[in-house]
């Protein structure tokens, strides 16, 4: 009896307060919601191909793929191989850009 | 190596058995897709989604096709696992299928059928769109064959809608008498190097605004102006973004109100007073980022385009000793000249461009009260006067001056007098060199090193591409452009543009009339 009393309630992740987000999640959620993470996409697809990046990436899953057998390579696995490549190898030119689009939200919205 | 259509998992055939196309079919009116193509899951229940296990909003999020509950890719297979029978999902944020069990993504042609047959529900409307509904009822394994038929459909839809305007074309609303104005603008939308510069980006918004915004804020009490080249580059934006519904340029007519606060009425203007006042503007506005060597060799792009010289000399009628001033100038304004009267036994000529030209280039004996300084005689002399160019600029704007003021009599009148213009004009017998030689003949001192400035690489050829018409009375009247594009040409008025013929523009009463190099596309 008295264990179920002081038992803490089960924590329900739908039930969470709001201010239990992290800063970067409430820009994140501010971000989808006005429609401004969308056009930054679109805006960092573009550079990243321009910059030959995507190419890049492109050849590095080509030739783990080649490497490991067409059939044993899934997306999961691309993914972890790639990422912290992808990360390291991003121009700074291109992340200076996103960054300032970015922050010139931020200022214009009431966070 | 054989790359042939990619076979389905286990899981995948598992799903298909039990639930056929239904998933694919509900799943079908939450498809978005961007302007891009790309086609997404749109917001469930208007939530951003997220993971249900970790809350994760961002990264690879799948949505179980069974129970609609989102996982991120680490605990995708974790909800397959404690729920069997959900194995397979759909990537949110790239429509496309996922296996959680295999942890890969797995290949439907069905699927990929709904994804685009939902595409093709989305485009332009027409009488395809009730074909297309009906087809939507057609039973599951129908819908291959159907979507291949709007294929068709769509092919079709997309060349019925158009108008037979061009969808560079975009007309401007009057907002009180700002006829002036809109035909301006048209003209500067359509003038080949604006068009290049402002469409090539080559005055960025984002960076302007950023050294001016900080400076705004602080300098609001002390009415700092905001850009007038941003606006015209918004302008831009909106006239070539390809929306065919008439544009209303109510922020760059405040702009302007706000940088000629003299100007600021919804009284009607002068369009050529609006086409000096904003090359102007945008010369203001650039100069502070620019080194200008003077105002002659001005690098903003007013200049860059309209911009060229005009050479005066004066001749001392007693002595002959010329004195020669060179002036920048946007354009050129010309008085019409006067038609021979019908009256008269000879057939009547009518005023032409190439009139006027000889007119504004014919030496000018100064009266009596306009006697210059001789620098020779070094007293006030009975001069001559006669203007030419010596540099023609890429865009020439003719503007005839059809508003006669009478300072003496304190009237204004419009004269109505038809003016002729040729579509293709050489501007060779009006360049410095060939007046100054006309004149002298091959007197050297008349030179002088002007053999230099003849530019051999620009060329005197150009044709017209805008004409600026004013129809009514000079207190009540109505501007409108004709603009030409390719070889068809467009009456542009405020917010209706129609095609009209080559005759008609000829016919018209011209005001401002536009002519670009012919090099120049």
């Amino acid at each position: 009896m008295r264990a179920s009393i002081n038992r803490p309630p089960t924590p329900d992740p739908d039930e969470e307060p709001e201010k239990e987000l992290t800063l970067q999640e409430m820009i994140n959620i501010k971000l989808i919601e006005s429609g401004e993470k969308e056009k930054l996409m679109e805006l960092l697809r573009e550079r990243l191909i321009e910059c030959g990046w995507r190419d890049e990436m492109k050849a590095l899953c080509r030739a783990y793929a080649r490497k490991k057998g067409r059939n044993n390579v899934t997306v999961d696995d691309l993914v972890h191989v790639i990422t912290p490549k992808g990360r390291a190898s991003v121009p700074d030119s291109v992340k200076a850009e996103l960054l300032q689009r970015i922050r010139s939200f931020l200022t214009s919205v009431p966070l | 190596m054989n790359l042939g259509k990619p076979l389905p998992c286990s899981h995948l055939k598992e799903y298909r058995k039990h639930h056929g196309l239904q998933g694919y079919r509900s799943l079908q009116t939450h498809f978005r897709t961007a302007p891009s193509g790309r086609t997404a899951v749109g917001k469930f229940q208007s939530l951003i989604p997220r993971c249900s296990l970790c809350s994760l909003r961002r990264c690879r999020l799948y949505l179980c096709l069974i129970c609609s509950s989102i996982s991120c890719s680490d605990h995708a297979a974790a909800h397959s696992q404690a729920n069997p029978g959900h194995e397979i999902a759909v990537d949110v944020d790239r429509a496309e299928v996922f296996c959680c069990v295999c942890a890969d993504q797995v290949y439907d042609p069905d699927f990929d059928t709904a994804v685009m047959a939902k595409q093709f529900l989305e485009l332009p409307k027409g009488r395809e769109k009730d074909r297309c509904r009906k087809r939507r009822a057609a039973p599951a394994h129908d819908i291959e064959r159907a979507s291949s038929r709007e294929t068709i459909l769509v092919l079709d839809c997309g060349v019925k809608n158009r108008s037979c305007q061009p969808l560079r074309l975009r007309g401007l609303n009057n907002l009180g008498n700002t006829c002036f104005m809109n035909s301006v603008l048209q003209t500067l939308l359509h003038t080949p190097p604006l068009k290049n510069y402002f469409l090539g980006d080559w005055h960025n918004r984002e960076l302007c605004q950023k050294q001016r915004s900080r400076r705004r804020r602080r300098a609001v009490e002390a009415g700092e102006l905001s850009c007038l080249v941003c606006d015209v580059d918004s302008v831009f934006a909106e006239a070539f973004s390809g929306n065919p519904t008439p544009y209303s340029p109510a922020r760059f007519l405040f702009s302007w109100w706000q940088h000629s606060s003299n100007l600021a009425s919804y009284e009607q203007q002068d369009a050529h007073e609006f086409f000096i006042s904003m090359l102007d503007m945008i010369h203001e506005s650039e100069r502070s980022t620019l080194q200008n060597k003077g105002f002659g060799d001005c690098h903003c792009i007013a200049h860059r385009v309209f911009s060229g010289v005009l050479r005066s000399d004066v001749t001392c009628t007693i002595c002959g000793f010329t004195s020669t001033t060179y002036d920048p100038c946007v354009d050129l304004s010309l008085d019409l000249e006067p038609s021979t009267d019908s009256r008269s036994n000879k057939s009547s000529r009518i005023s032409t461009l190439m009139g006027c030209l000889d007119l504004f280039t014919r030496p000018e004996r100064l009266g009596p009260d306009q006697k210059l300084y001789c620098q020779h005689c070094e007293m006030h002399q009975d001069s001559v006067k006669q203007m030419s160019i010596r540099r023609l600029p890429l865009v020439l704007c003719f503007h005839i001056k059809r508003f006669e003021h009478s300072l003496r009599r304190g009237t204004s009148k419009k004269i109505d007098q038809y003016l002729q213009f040729p579509f293709s004009l050489d501007m060779t017998p009006y360049l410095s060199y060939s007046i100054i030689r006309n004149r002298f003949g091959n007197r050297i001192f008349a030179f002088e090193g002007d053999e230099s400035d003849v530019s051999n690489d620009l060329s005197s050829e150009f044709e017209v591409f805008a004409v600026i018409t004013h129809t009514g009375r000079l207190e009540s009247g109505h501007y409108l452009t004709y603009l030409r594009l390719g070889e068809r040409w467009y009456k542009c008025d405020d917010a209706w543009i129609t095609q009209v013929s080559e005759g008609a523009v000829r016919a018209s009463q011209g005001y401002m009339m536009y002519y670009v190099q012919k090099q120049i596309k």
